[in-house]
């Protein structure tokens, strides 16, 4: 039967294709010739994880979004709501948590910049709310900071990853590492030591990145920065 | 009333209960292209004839509290067209159905069975049978003999526990094994033994809703076979080496990984005198680690045929399969509760995992009844699976490779259709719509909702 209608031919892989593909299902490249009949239906989709996965996300997030706006103007002063809050801030923290992963798990340290950089906020605005005791930035933006860095470095071993995908957001990360200096420089801080060890931390690793990779995060980023 | 007759589930079908998700359901389809389009009501016809001669195929499967078990039912098949993807699920621990459906879309005979209930062989029993009857009916040739003996499709005949349940003694396993067959494809089971070379496996973006993604090439088998022969491999190690190096050239660079591992399956009944349509193989593990030596496809082929000849001693066989229907029969095994072997089938159906980069199956060249095989095109088979696999089938002259995937990325089967035209075939390529570009093309009226 593929002898007597051979269908439409994909000009790079040199081989026929059967049913109304308009582009190669394996290369991509346009079909010339004929159409002839599949020998399968085209069995819709019963559902899709994309948009499961991208309605939950944008949910969560107006959800976040939502409560923080209550919290803000109506909540500030109710010590009772306070206990509740707490826990309604970090159910809605794990939510994006869980489901940033999946999003980003092609690249997880990319993913992980996403992280730092939202729990980093929240945390801080969380602080906020609750009297500005300055805890977010003193622990909680350093020790996620310091985490970042190591949790890059050990996915980009473990996943074997592309260089070019990791390197600029392990850089990334290194460079976050340096934020907590500024609150040190600031005052911001009651308590220099996380800080410290995490500027430290981020500055070695910008030190061996440089030398190990200098020249793939440079032609990274000219690729990138290119318009 | 007489109560239903029931029995339980051999080894390898456990394994199938224990290792199903919802990515892979452990369905897999055989199917049988005629000449011209399928007319429904003689297949419904033919399926009834059929099903009346296989008791096995009546079962339904049910969970005890130390061990599943297969039941009689008086449930009857429907034919029903093509609606669902490929390998779509067949049991649900809450459903009592039966373990295969019959499907039809234009020339196509599509028969898929949930893999507990029997293995490649003994399905395509069952769709010869169907395709037989129905072709007789459409045209009126003559009935043959049948082509299985009647008493391999009672529901009991479990050969696993025929040939290897007691130890020591002589049994008939032992005694043929003894005879030493000259197989041109012995299978060897010792190849469990975990290498501590880092395994490559392959990683994609998941399908939109857990359908297996399937592409089908077709080519010349004796072309492909003529070539094997050139090169002095057998064609599954070809097809194999071939497999690995289409994985390797889409993987863009190794890494460190460099170790490609195939689980491919061994059909027991060429060593044992089974007649059996239940599941009767065991799966032999090959391994070619890239970088150590000659790496081009007959260097790989043969290096692969070398170690599954090496290892295909029968007593290696057969200690193998006797050491896991003994590890199934241990007293202290017996009385664990059915859900705690379930966790400890899947752990080690994990593990097996971890060590695995594809799995290939070869069913080899399939003859009909001589009335039914003018009528008859390609053949073939998918199966559901949670790594790249590819199964093989041949019918008169052509060759179908069923690539099936949890993944949408084809990249790897690209290579390998390259690989097949640089050699001088001719290819033909069908693909399933997977993903949703790919099915916003064909003009469908969307997406059904969540649940729909
Ligand atoms: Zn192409």
């Amino acid at each position: 039967m593929s002898a007597e209608a051979s269908g439409r031919a994909c000009p790079r892989c040199e081989v026929s294709v059967e049913g109304d593909w308009s582009t190669c299902p394996l290369c991509q490249s346009a079909l010339t010739g004929r159409a002839i009949t599949s020998p399968f239906p085209a069995v819709p989709l019963t559902f899709s994880r994309r948009r499961v996965f991208r309605v939950l996300f944008l949910m969560s997030l107006a959800l976040v979004l939502a409560s923080l706006l209550v919290q803000l103007f109506f909540e500030r002063d109710d010590a009772d709501l306070g206990a509740w809050r707490f826990v309604w801030l970090g159910v809605a923290t794990m939510w994006l948590v869980v489901i940033m992963a999946i999003q980003k798990r092609h690249n997880l340290a990319k993913g992980t910049v996403y992280l730092v950089a939202i729990v980093s906020l929240l945390c801080t605005y969380w602080d906020y709310l609750t009297g500005w005791n300055g805890w977010a930035l003193t622990y909680v933006v350093p020790i996620l900071c310091a985490s970042a860095m190591i949790a890059v470095l050990i996915t980009v071993r473990l996943m074997r990853m592309a260089v070019g995908d990791h390197i600029l957001y392990s850089g990334l990360t290194a460079v976050m590492g340096l934020v907590p200096i500024v609150f040190l420089t600031l005052g911001w801080v009651y308590e220099p030591l996380p800080a410290a060890i995490c500027g430290v931390l981020s500055l070695i690793t910008l030190i061996l990145l440089q030398l190990a990779r200098g020249g793939q995060v440079r032609h990274e980023l000219s690729k990138r920065l290119h318009m | 009333m007489t109560r239903p007759a029931w029995v339980r589930l051999d080894n390898a079908s456990n394994i199938f209960l224990a290792a199903r998700s919802d990515a892979d359901p452990k369905v897999f389809r055989i199917f049988a292209e005629l000449n011209h389009e399928v007319d429904r009501g003689l297949l419904q016809d033919a399926v009834d004839e059929v099903y009346d001669q296989y008791p096995l195929y009546h079962a339904v499967l049910r969970r005890g509290v130390f061990w599943h078990y297969l039941q009689d039912s008086d449930l009857r098949p429907a034919v029903i067209g093509e609606e669902l993807h490929t390998c779509a699920p067949l049991y649900q621990p809450h459903r009592r159905n039966l373990l295969f459906r019959v499907l039809y879309h234009r020339r196509r005979i599509n028969l898929e069975i949930f893999h507990a209930l029997s293995d490649g062989t003994g399905a395509l029993w069952f769709l010869r049978d169907v395709v037989d009857a129905y072709l007789r009916r459409r045209h009126g040739h003559a009935r043959l003999e049948t082509t299985t003996p009647p008493t391999g499709l009672s529901l009991t005949m479990d050969s696993f526990a025929e040939y290897f349940r007691h130890p020591a003694e002589g049994t008939s396993g032992e005694r043929w094994l003894e005879s030493d067959h000259e197989d041109e494809n012995p299978g060897d089971p010792t190849t469990n033994r975990r290498s501590t070379r880092s395994v490559y496996r392959v990683r994609g973006t998941r399908t939109p809703d857990h359908r297996t993604r399937l592409v089908e090439l077709t080519l010349s088998g004796s072309e492909l076979a003529r070539q094997a022969k050139a090169e002095g491999v057998s064609l599954t190690m070809l097809l194999i080496a071939l497999f690995f190096e289409s994985v390797r050239l889409a993987s863009g660079g190794l890494g460190r990984a460099r170790t490609m591992s195939v689980s491919v399956p061994v059909n027991l009944r060429q060593f044992f005198p089974s007649t059996s349509a239940r599941n009767f193989f065991a799966t032999v593990r090959l391994e070619h680690t890239y970088g150590e030596g000659a790496d081009d496809l007959a260097s790989i082929a043969r290096g692969l045929e070398r170690r599954f000849a090496a290892k295909a001693s029968s007593s290696a066989l057969e200690s193998r399969v006797r050491r896991f229907v003994r590890f199934e029969r241990m007293p202290l095994l017996r009385i664990v509760p059915r859900p705690f072997k379930d966790g400890l089938l899947r752990l080690i159906n994990w593990a097996n995992n971890r060590g695995l980069t594809v799995a290939i199956s070869n069913l080899g060249r399939v003859t009909l009844p001589e009335g039914a095989d003018p009528h008859v095109g390609r053949m073939g088979f998918h199966v559901s699976a949670v790594r790249p696999q590819f199964c093989a089938m041949s019918h008169g002259d052509q060759m179908t490779l069923s690539f099936t995937s949890p993944f949408l990325e084809t990249d790897h089967v690209r290579e390998f259709a390259q690989m097949l035209t640089q050699r001088g075939l001719d290819v033909s390529v069908a693909a399933v719509r997977a993903s949703e570009g790919e099915l916003a093309e064909a003009s469908l009226d969307g997406l059904r909702e969540v649940g729909a």
